[in-house]
């Protein structure tokens, strides 16, 4: 995979496939689905602590990364998104004890099921950020975002009328 | 592989002995030399029952009715129908003591090309793993081996593969054959079924198919016993198995070797965790 974003005639050209280009000023849309207890926290935090992130991810926020159903991630892919960021607390943190341990077997499931039928697997990241990792959650944005602009819109599966 | 007497024996001691109300077997299909589920409440009707290599079908499936949910059932099965039978035993789908299962130490059946099938050939368990009555010898666990069809698209790229995956979605006619064929889809009322809810993507379309089809094949993931009963319901001949086998690799590669329906009260790979699940794919 390149390591840096291909630009051409003023164009972003999709590492995924190179039939896919977009403007250079192309912003991608990122669906963040955050848990209530340490990542929307910790968002909070970055945003309170003045810490600079891109502005592409949208967030949702939920009661535990254990919500988050597979409908939710394809849901945001079929529509607007170019890729989803799922964060929640860090192993053993659970504010539901072991949320977070039944999630993270479905997360690596679902995103191996999904890269098999099409999807990039750098479309579909999880992290772990707790309330106080302000300038983690900042970084891992970022790295999300870089990630899904080096890889283009997305194209595959969408949804035509929603 | 013929225990067609075996099983007519057992059918008619049965009846006699008012053990069931209903024993589901195979007969010989009319027009050609596959089988069809047959299901009966007269022994008048017990030499029609017939088990081959043609016998194909999950009969668990049979238990999913309400006709048949709270009655005395026997019926005939397969290693791998008896890992779905086990799963609805767990799931208390089934009572225990409604069914009395003929085991049959499976030596594999055949597709419709007259082959030994694809799933058996790479079977881990022939052998009933719940049973009442045993028909054959056992011949134990086999090792798991990852599906041919996996491995031969894991090495495809990744754009070919969401191209080869886009054309199956787009022959989906979305008749959901596939759920009411699979033994452990029994939800009386399905996600799939909705209209009104805004996540539910209901088009006829390759993204509404793939939308569908990922969900389900989710629902079964760590669940799904591979008898493929999906597969030959499905009028469109989509490959799916080859969701349910990815699911199936992730899952005994990275979970303890995990595999569905072998033990008692296991409900199945997202019921439990280990803390030592990998965590590597998490930023």
């Amino acid at each position: 995979m390149e390591t840096e974003v291909k630009e051409a005639q003023g164009k972003i050209i999709s590492a995924e496939n190179p039939d896919i280009t977009a403007p250079a000023d192309w912003q991608p849309v990122i669906m963040g689905i955050l848990c209530n207890w340490c990542s929307y926290a910790g968002s909070d935090l970055t945003g309170t602590s003045r810490i600079q992130y891109p502005p592409n991810i949208r967030i949702i926020r939920v009661p535990c990364s254990s919500r988050v159903d597979p409908w939710f991630i394809i849901k945001s892919l079929q529509t607007t998104a170019d890729g989803v960021l799922i964060s929640g607390c860090h192993p053993g943190d659970c504010h539901y004890i072991s949320g977070n341990y039944y999630a993270r077997r479905r997360f690596l499931v679902t995103k191996k099921l999904l890269n098999f039928v099409g999807y990039h697997e750098n479309r579909i990241q999880f992290s772990w950020v707790s309330a106080a990792e302000g300038p983690k959650f900042a970084k891992v944005v970022a790295k999300v975002t870089e990630d899904i602009k080096k890889l283009g819109p997305l194209h595959r599966y969408k949804k035509e009328n929603f | 592989m013929d225990y067609s007497k075996q099983i007519q024996e057992i059918a008619s001691k049965l009846f006699a002995e008012n053990k069931i109300d209903y024993f589901v077997g195979y007969k010989q299909n009319s027009f050609d030399d596959s089988q069809v589920p047959f299901l009966i409440t007269d022994p008048a009707e017990i030499p029609k029952l017939v088990f081959t290599d043609r016998s194909v079908f999950n009969l668990a499936n049979y238990l999913k009715p309400d006709h048949t949910k709270r009655k005395r059932v026997g019926l005939v099965v397969k290693g791998c129908d008896s890992r779905a039978l086990n799963l609805m035993l767990t799931e208390s789908q089934v009572k225990r003591e409604n069914v009395y299962i003929i085991g049959i130490c499976c030596e594999g059946v055949l597709n419709e090309k007259g082959e030994k099938a694809q799933n058996c050939v790479e079977c881990v368990m022939p052998d009933p793993v719940v049973y009442d009555e045993m028909i054959g010898t056992p011949t134990g666990k086999r090792e798991y081996k990852v599906n041919v069809d996996i491995r031969e698209l894991a090495t495809k790229a990744l754009e070919e593969r969401a191209d080869y995956f886009e054309s199956i979605f787009e022959n989906c006619i979305r008749c959901n054959a596939c759920r009411h064929s699979c033994p452990l889809c029994y939800c009386a009322k399905c996600c799939l079924d909705q209209e009104t809810s805004t996540l539910y993507h209901g088009a006829n379309t390759s993204s509404g198919a793939m939308h569908a089809l990922m969900t389900w094949s989710l629902h079964l993931a760590g669940r799904c016993v591979d008898c493929r009963n999906c597969e030959k319901a499905c009028p469109s001949h989509l490959p799916l198995h080859l969701l349910h086998k990815q699911n199936e690799s992730v899952i005994y590669e990275n979970f303890q070797q995990h595999l569905a329906g072998m033990e008692k009260d296991d409900r199945g790979a997202f019921y439990k965790y280990s803390l030592s699940d990998p965590d590597d794919f998490i930023l």
